[in-house]
């Protein structure tokens, strides 16, 4: 079951990073671009935190009591959930800049089509 | 442990949030913008070389304090080796590829804030959280880390872009921004593949975990990284598919702001390529597809080069084929090969900073940029149009310049490697690389002055006239004295092989 939960993460991952290059790729939307494109980060984000999971694992804080032998042994791999935290403040600020940049280019063109601002 | 390896990287970062806090404040902003930069090449000078941990901590085999702390199942085990925090390696190679982004950050920041009438704040900002992060990236020994300073990077190229107010200038931006939100997830995608099989982010622990087998090299897992990390490598330096997107961001940045944008492709190319070559070199057929890449890179640009009438175009496609020399060099995989890559980025990342400058002053005089409706600039502007001239050979690789020196390296590298058809073509493409560069430089500088050309300003900033000549004795002198750099490139390229 709680392998079974880990895969459907990693599957989930895989679609979401599938869904977001279509997206990105094939909608003329830019607003439905952009969706697409926090789709691949999430995506990516969701894959790693899924690595980091340790089946019958333990939550990687220390508590009071505890033998280090079995913190080493049982505890989850916190560094996939530290790195995750990092790509997700890169992936918010770069969403935004993007979002910012729509913004100016409806005003210039009165329109989100990226056929029509991006030419193709 | 050395504190000054951190400061490489934390002064740029400082003074970019405090110029970026002083906006509007033209004077103070001129003189802190002004004395930061030139630190940036003196910094690395008194750097000694070693590592710098951030964590304080070293491995516990190396801090036996630690260690005592720690169970016997992780000291007897392999993480008894294995750095516990983010590394930043420092070595002669490394030293001499931060002095030249230091000297080129420099001139080009100078540059900036002589022509722009009102420095600004925000994009002085911009160029100084580049270099931090360029800087950060030739440090790192830490894949991940790499992976935030190549956004941060990104993300201050678009603002580059944006802060221009070249016309199509937000279109590029975007599109720059979608590609990279493609191609950057894809990478961190990689990254946590290699994590997934090594548990590691360490570059230099993930490279001894599959030399010495406690990992096996041949799990299909990592061909899978090696290709996402490759994607994430293209992307990050322009070459094929992306040297079109590259080009375009090149050519909508002001002169000073492609200076810099084309070190951080140089860079990252060298950075990443270690990177790719440190932990994936055993894959058969990655050298191959380096070199092959590299080609295409160098092919594509230079014949689009020749098709372009916008003469920032014409350099930006000039400067990603250019690239494909240093992709070459590591391609080839000898020690000797990789030396003249790493020299030829060096020499690239100047030539083109000179180059763009160079041809800057035209956009700066005359806020034209089409060829077709440039001409007679010489009789105004003759010392500029030497400086310039003299650029355009350093790229061809004219001797006693620069650039001829890597070339011939990398020539001779070809030759040792069996590959005679790849030095031929290197030569054709130097060639065709001096006739596009020709082209251009005719239709600016030799060419009857049309009419219609007005010139809006009429005098060339000293402190532009200075960054050429600066620019044309490094020139002068690595191409007279190339062991400045080889013999620091070398150990480098000997520690991979």
């Amino acid at each position: 079951m709680i392998i079974g939960s880990q895969l459907a993460s990693f599957f989930t991952a895989g679609a979401l990073i599938i869904i977001g290059i279509y997206a990105a790729l094939f909608l003329d939307n830019l607003i439905k671009k952009v969706i697409g494109l926090a789709f691949i980060g999430d995506g990516a984000n969701l894959f790693i935190i899924t690595m980091g999971y340790k089946l019958n694992g333990i939550v990687y804080i220390f508590l009071p009591g505890m033998s280090i032998d079995f913190f080493a042994q049982n505890a989850s791999y916190p560094l996939p959930f530290a790195l995750v935290l990092t790509s997700i403040v890169i992936g918010a600020s770069t969403l935004a800049v993007m979002l910012g940049l729509i913004i100016l280019l409806y005003k210039k063109y009165g329109s989100i089509k990226a056929s029509k601002i991006l030419g193709e | 442990m050395n504190p000054l390896i951190a400061l490489l990287v934390i002064v740029p970062i400082t003074c970019a949030l405090l110029l970026n806090l002083l906006h509007n404040k033209d004077r103070t902003i001129k003189i802190i913008a002004t004395i930061i930069a030139i630190f940036l090449p003196i910094i690395p000078l008194f750097t000694s070389y070693g590592l710098h941990y951030f964590g304080a901590y070293s491995t516990l085999a190396q801090s036996p304090t630690l260690a005592q702390w720690v169970p016997s199942t992780i000291t007897n085990s392999v993480l008894n080796l294995y750095h516990m925090g983010i590394v930043y390696s420092f070595g002669s190679a490394q030293q001499v590829l931060l002095i030249v982004l230091g000297i080129i950050a420099f001139l080009a920041i100078i540059t900036s804030l002589n022509e722009i009438k009102r420095p600004s704040g925000v994009y002085a900002f911009l160029m100084f959280m580049l270099v931090a992060a360029v800087s950060a990236i030739i440090l790192s020994d830490d894949i991940f880390n790499l992976y935030v300073f190549f956004e941060i990077a990104a993300i201050a190229q678009v603002g580059i872009i944006i802060a221009s107010k070249i016309k199509g200038n937000y279109e590029t931006a975007l599109k720059y921004m979608i590609l990279g939100s493609i191609a950057s997830p894809l990478f961190l995608v990689g990254i946590a593949l290699l994590l997934g099989i090594t548990g590691n982010v360490n570059i230099t622990d993930i490279a001894y975990s599959l030399k010495t087998g406690i990992i096996n090299p041949q799990n299909p897992v990592l061909l899978m990284a090696c290709g996402l990390i490759i994607f994430g490598w293209l992307y990050g330096t322009g070459l094929p598919p992306f040297h079109t997107i590259k080009s375009a961001v090149y050519s909508k940045a002001l002169p000073h702001g492609a200076a810099l944008l084309q070190a951080f492709s140089v860079f990252i190319l060298v950075a990443l390529g270690i990177v790719i070559f440190r932990i994936f070199s055993y894959i058969p057929f990655s050298k191959t597809f380096i070199i092959a890449i590299s080609l295409a890179a160098m092919i594509l640009s230079i014949t689009m080069a020749l098709m372009q009438t916008d003469f920032k175009r014409i350099i930006a496609f000039l400067a990603v084929g250019e690239l494909g020399y240093i992709g070459i060099g590591i391609g080839l995989g000898t020690a000797y090969s990789i030396t003249a890559g790493l020299f030829q980025a060096v020499n690239e990342a100047i030539i083109t900073a000179f180059l763009f400058i160079g041809f800057g002053t035209i956009m700066y005089l005359t806020k034209e940029t089409d060829i077709k409706k440039l001409g007679g600039m010489m009789i105004h502007y003759p010392k500029a149009a030497l400086l310039v001239l003299l650029a355009g050979l350093a790229m061809a690789g004219v001797p006693p310049l620069n650039a001829f020196q890597s070339k011939f390296m990398l020539i001779q590298s070809s030759l040792n490697a069996g590959i005679p058809e790849l030095g031929i073509i290197m030569i054709l493409l130097s060639i065709v690389t001096f006739m596009t560069f020709m082209k251009a430089f005719y239709a600016i500088y030799m060419r009857p002055e049309p009419k219609e050309l007005k010139i809006n300003v009429s005098k060339i900033p000293k402190a532009t006239i200075f960054s050429l000549v600066v620019f044309l004795i490094i020139c002068l002198v690595l191409g007279l004295f190339p062991q400045i750099a080889t013999n620091a490139l070398q150990p480098l390229a000997n520690s991979l092989i």
